[in-house]
């Protein structure tokens, strides 16, 4: 298990790499300074470009260039940002936990209403409560993300007034334990919105699967030994049903990430999404480049995971046989 | 001997199962209906999608304006209307470009393998890394400009990536068919293989994705309008007037400025997704069926 976890972390280095030079050769392209933020692209005047870029060592061969970038990268540093006069590394550091909170706990909301929702649904296919969770996990399924959160926003700020309209987040004072409520607190109708699409998509999907598993000879076995209806269900149907959610996982991760942009501005969430897009129109190259970095190879490392737990949990795929896939 | 009802074609066949799905066919109609309101927009509607009016500003629904204006005295339904034209055609649009470049891929990847399906299947990765609308916004800010192709193309050549491994997957499941090793043999010719025995099993699979494309890029449309990295703020598209609803007067006090057109979108996505379910569906009896 562990050789096949090491392989497939060994697997990813290349592509890791592939994505760096990607990153590089785009901030190259940018009219700034993608790389460290060293450059004020206000400043128009041609001596002061050459001279910053002869001081920033842009006239070394790429490769050189290239290297030391990745060296500073590797260790953290991201260069200067233009915007907020601090290292690009110390501003996603004090950014980074919001959206991991955010992430994480939309994650847990769609895990836990899927799994249930999808139980009930395929435990009872063709019932009106089956037919009711169907139709109502079609209809979120359509709805993009950002439109069901103007939609939560109007339910839940202008008409029950639950929370206040136009920035979800009040500003922490207190430290501690009450400040981390608080956090939660903030954070819960964002990721609830966030992980809507997911929770649809695995209702539907864990349904399905529940449905067809049920059909299959090791659960006939397993009610002719005498098991019970809900242990059959609970450990020998949901389990195996379980198995093909955890690819999505990887996937997951970049969808959440993309989706975060877009829900942190709408509910001014302060975390990477914003800082992203503010970084945008600011044209704060180097915070840019080190986001779309960092975002790079938070995919990759959640497909790692999503590999290395099918492997766990599916022996066939840890001995060879990936049934096609590579 | 005539066999009564014998199957007329694969894709004769199909098309009688969806007609009998009810939910599919009304989608269907829903989707066409919309598609026919917004091509004729300009014959329907008397209003300047794009006229400032200030006298006007602001005002909810009337005989005049059925469904209000916005903050710049712009008659809404003719804003829905002449947005849907602009969502849709870069719905199309990229869903044809994605599609495109996917199956091509894909096939090429699955059909040949060796290292023709691995430098593909790494470029394919590389693609998949990166959040989608992260990926978009920063290639648009190296290249700015260029309006609403630019966008397409951007969207387009950076989105082929899910396409690509579902449709290279399908070919590795197909080409273990006896009849695809049969034509080999008897002589066929690669490309002779590829129309005849291969591309029309991947039928089903591509009409399906396809389907789920263009539902899934009127969100990205509508995504990247609001965030201010899609179609000009000038020309309307359902995503720019969405995007008014990030005010607070207009989310509390105006709900014809933004319901409409979010109700529109989940409308025209979920009759997509209906259409999409129901190919799979007509599809997927027939392949069952000897």
């Amino acid at each position: 298990m562990l050789k096949f976890a090491l392989r497939r972390l060994a697997g990813s280095v290349p592509l890791l790499l592939v994505i760096s030079v990607l990153v590089f050769m785009l901030a190259k392209q940018m009219p700034g300074d993608g790389l460290g933020g060293g450059l004020n692209p206000g400043n128009k005047d041609p001596r002061y470009i050459t001279e910053m870029r002869e001081k920033l060592g842009y006239g070394d061969p790429l490769v050189i260039q290239y290297i030391r970038w990745l060296k500073d990268a590797a260790t953290g540093h991201f260069g200067q940002s233009f915007l907020y006069k601090m290292p690009v590394g110390e501003l996603i550091g004090q950014r980074l936990p919001a959206t991991l909170l955010l992430t994480a706990l939309s994650l847990l909301i769609t895990y836990g209403s899927s799994l249930a929702l999808g139980m009930i649904a395929g435990r009872n296919p063709g019932s009106r409560l089956d037919r009711l969770i169907r139709t109502a996990a079609y209809v979120t399924y359509a709805i993009p993300t950002f439109i069901a959160a103007i939609f939560a926003i109007y339910i839940f700020a202008v008409v029950l007034r639950w929370v206040p309209l136009g920035g979800t987040v009040s500003v922490v004072t207190s430290g501690g334990l009450s400040a981390l409520g608080d956090r939660l607190v903030h954070a819960l109708l964002p990721a609830a919105v966030l992980g809507l699409f997911n929770t649809a998509a695995y209702t539907l999907f864990l349904r399905t699967e529940i449905v067809e598993n049920s059909g299959k000879n090791y659960v006939r076995t397993a009610v002719a030994k005498g098991i019970s209806r809900s242990s059959v269900y609970n450990r020998h149907i949901l389990r195996n049903s379980l198995i093909p959610l955890v690819t999505f996982l990887g996937m997951d991760i970049g969808a959440l990430v993309g989706g975060s942009v877009v829900i942190e501005n709408l509910f001014a969430y302060p975390g990477i999404g914003t800082l992203f897009t503010a970084a945008v129109s600011g044209r704060d190259y180097a915070v840019m480049m080190a986001v779309t970095l960092m975002t790079g190879f938070m995919i990759v490392a959640g497909n790692v995971v999503a590999d290395v737990l099918y492997g766990w949990l599916d022996p066939r795929i840890r001995a060879g046989y990936n049934g096609g896939r590579s | 001997m005539m066999l009564k009802n014998a199957p007329a074609s694969l894709i004769g066949d199909a098309a009688q199962k969806f007609a009998a799905n009810r939910l599919a066919v009304i989608s269907l109609l829903f989707l066409l209906a919309v598609l026919a309101l917004c091509l004729l927009a300009p014959w329907l509607t008397a209003h300047d999608p794009a006229k400032i009016d200030l006298r006007g500003l602001n005002k909810g629904p009337s005989a005049e304006h059925w469904l209000g204006t916005d903050k710049g005295g712009r008659d809404i339904v003719s804003r829905l209307l002449f947005g849907g034209r602009t969502t849709l055609w870069i719905s199309l649009c990229v869903s044809a470009i994605i599609a495109g470049t996917g199956t091509v891929v894909g096939v090429l990847a699955g059909y040949f393998g060796g290292s023709a399906d691995s430098l593909l299947m790494r470029i394919t990765d590389v693609i998949l890394s990166f959040p989608f609308l992260i990926f978009i916004i920063v290639v648009k800010s190296i290249y700015p400009g260029g309006g609403i192709p630019s966008l397409i193309w951007t969207v387009g050549l950076l989105g082929w990536g899910g396409f690509a491994r579902i449709i290279r997957a399908k070919t590795l499941a197909e080409k273990e068919n006896e009849y695809m090793l049969a034509a080999s043999a008897l002589g066929a010719g690669t490309l002779r293989i590829l129309t005849r025995h291969l591309l029309p099993g991947l039928l089903s699979v591509f009409i399906t994705n396809l389907m789920w494309t263009a539902a899934a890029m009127i969100g990205v449309e509508a995504s990247l309008s609001f965030l201010g990295f899609g179609v000009p703020i000038g020309q309307p598209s359902w995503g720019n007037m969405l995007a008014d609803a990030l005010s607070p007067e207009v989310i509390r006090e105006q709900w014809w400025v933004w319901l409409p057109a979010g109700l529109l979108i989940t409308g025209v996505i979920l009759s997509i997704n209906f259409i999409g379910e129901g190919v799979k569906e007509a599809f997927k009896v027939q392949e069952g069926r000897l």
